[in-house]
């Protein structure tokens, strides 16, 4: 039954033409942009395809960027604004009713949410090879698309935090204005060769957008990926691990009450006996419902 | 007992409540907002943990009767899951039950059969509660719980759906419900518990509650003056329409002889039980009472003024 709860996720994600379009839609048409653009800039007029050394590598670095854009956005939009929503709606608090624990339903929509990152992964790579005639070995094909999609995990984490902070309304525009953010500053827009490096060095450096690209680009460039870009997603996904935990304990308690209740007293604390020290003041919460 | 939900409790909104319903039974939750009806459910389901007591579904736990569909409940204001469609999400009710309908019967028995493959997320206010109708009966529970089930429906779509309910409650099954529609309560329940401020203040057959206030309701047509009417002996409620007269009265054979012995002319003369309404008006009115005037004691026991005050308004805001 959890293997159908997870289809369930996996196929309205799919059917979400925003996701659609600014998670599959958007890293492929800003590859051929920018790998057309950044081509004519850097490959002294030449766009043809493997003609210049320079030029190769812009396309390859170009897709890597565009690969783990797809991917973050892919992984945060299906996670943040979808669990601000439905903890709005109450589709969590109908999830209690019936015997599908919290953690396996919060554990379905995190597998669903990795899993939509694949296609914009694998598209802007087909894209590449096909288009502009990226060359890598099937080895680093595979390396790369795995990189790349295990890496979004610490944005799942990202995400999820968000969904669980902020309201329906927020979730949405926050997450996209970070994922801006954080992908821009990162070096996803621009080749980091670009970037001024004192940017580079005291933002790009901490930010788990870039180590996410610098991964794919050891591996495209057949080089062992970097230990501490390893270390900086890992610890990226820790750190936020924590913060889902903060933030998901609140609302998980709150479930029993309902959110329209009154903000008086924190109706989180009334479910919990040994946080309500005088039950006919946190009372006053619990009659609205 | 195949299905008995017994709740000692004591919780903020629900003071200790002691309820057993037996297998087969219909009962009612009726009561005005904030009385405990959702807490009182939210316990039986295990959403709510009971600080004190203990709450029993058909022998098990809230959750091990959840878990065992034994128990299936439609929450007042759960969500369904966006972007999927109507067959989908029920699918997965009949997977997540160890003994369920089969999805084509939920579907058929919640009457969304022509709307199974609407997207959740597009159907009316109606079609969303029948969805959470469908949701529960899926698991085909022993016990079935329905809060306000019938809000966001329409006169009609509310009769197709307690004519649906009536069916699908005739099998053995144990139905509790809370409405805020007391014809509803009068017309389904077999047995309603009438909560107020987190305390069961009746327990009975609609019927006997409306005639435990002791007032009855005495209609007659008469023409001349109504003054005398307030004065009469038990007589609590005069309400005056052209010629027809409401009285409300603690004593209506005496009323009966006066109107019928009086000079004035009369018609239509009718006595009745009142409505459930204003059965429960007067039962929840002076729970109310009885409540404020305990406040106001354990406020006099407490001491110091400020501590009076706070008291007070803890009190008060509960009841």
């Amino acid at each position: 039954m959890t293997t159908y709860f997870l289809r369930l996720e996996i196929v309205r994600m799919l059917r979400d033409p925003k996701y659609l379009a600014l998670a599959v839609g958007a890293p492929i048409g800003f590859y051929l942009l920018f790998a057309t653009l950044f081509g004519t800039l850097f490959g002294g007029g030449h766009t043809a395809p493997g003609q210049l050394p320079g030029t190769v590598e812009i396309m390859v670095e170009i897709m890597v960027a565009m690969a783990a854009y797809g991917a973050i956005w892919a992984v945060i939009s299906t996670t943040g604004p979808r669990i601000a929503e439905e903890r709005q709606i109450g589709w969590l608090e109908q999830v209690r009713a019936m015997p599908l624990s919290a953690a396996s339903a919060l554990g379905s929509k995190v597998v669903a949410s990795v899993a939509t990152a694949l296609p914009a992964v694998i598209l802007v790579c087909v894209t590449a090879a096909v288009v502009k005639g990226v060359q890598l070995s099937m080895g680093q094909w595979v390396a790369l698309v795995v990189a790349i999609w295990l890496g979004s995990i610490p944005f799942a984490a990202l995400g999820i935090a968000l969904g669980f902070a902020v309201g329906a309304d927020f979730a949405y525009p926050l997450s996209y204005g970070l994922n801006m953010a954080m992908s821009a500053l990162g070096g996803l827009w621009v080749p980091p060769s670009v970037l001024p490096a004192a940017t580079m060095l005291n933002v790009a450096y901490w930010l788990p957008t870039y180590h996410l690209a610098k991964l794919g680009w050891a591996i495209a460039a057949g080089e062992l990926p970097d230990v501490a870009s390893v270390l900086n997603l890992l610890g990226w996904t820790a750190g936020l691990a924590v913060l889902v935990l903060i933030a998901y304990l609140r609302p998980a308690r709150r479930m029993g009450a309902r959110a329209a209740t009154g903000p008086a007293t924190d109706p989180g604390l009334a479910t919990d006996p040994s946080l309500a020290p005088d039950p006919s003041a946190a009372g006053t919460d619990r009659l609205a419902t | 007992m195949q299905a008995a939900a017994k709740s000692y409790a004591r919780h903020p909104s629900v003071h200790p409540l002691d309820l057993e319903v037996r297998c087969g039974e219909t009962v009612a939750l009726p009561g005005p907002n904030g009385a405990g009806k959702s807490t009182a459910i939210g316990m039986m389901l295990g959403l709510v943990l009971p600080d004190t007591g203990r709450v029993r579904v058909a022998g098990h736990t809230p959750r091990a009767a959840v878990a065992g569909g034994r128990i299936a409940a439609m929450l007042q204001d759960s969500g369904m899951m966006p972007g999927v469609r109507v067959a989908e999400l029920v699918r997965f009710g009949e997977r997540l039950y160890p003994n369920p309908l089969p999805c084509a019967e939920a579907l058929e028995v919640a009457g969304l059969t022509s709307e199974r493959s609407r997207r959740v997320d597009k159907l009316s206010g109606g079609q969303s509660q029948r969805l959470r109708f469908a949701l529960a009966v899926v698991a085909n529970p022993e016990i079935l719980i329905l809060d306000e089930p019938t809000r966001a429906m329409d006169v009609r779509g509310r009769a197709e759906f307690w004519e649906t309910m009536r069916a699908f409650a005739a099998k053995s099954r144990t139905l509790l419900f809370a409405s805020h529609y007391l014809d509803e309560v009068d017309n389904n329940a077999e047995r309603v518990v009438l909560l107020a401020s987190g305390r069961v203040i009746a327990d009975d057959t609609p019927a006997r509650i409306r005639t435990q206030t002791g007032v009855s309701v005495v209609q007659v047509f008469l023409t001349g003056s109504t003054d005398w009417i307030g004065r009469f002996d038990g007589v609590s409620d005069v309400q005056v329409r052209g010629d027809r007269v409401r009285i409300k009265t603690t004593a209506p054979d005496a009323l009966v002889a006066a109107v019928v012995g009086g000079l004035q002319d009369w018609h239509g003369i009718n006595v009745s039980p009142p409505s459930l309404d204003e059965s429960f008006l007067a039962l929840t009115g002076s729970a109310a009472t009885v409540s404020a005037a305990t406040a106001h004691s354990a406020a006099e026991n407490t001491g110091t003024h400020t501590t009076i005050s706070s008291r007070d308004d803890h009190l008060f805001s509960s009841s």
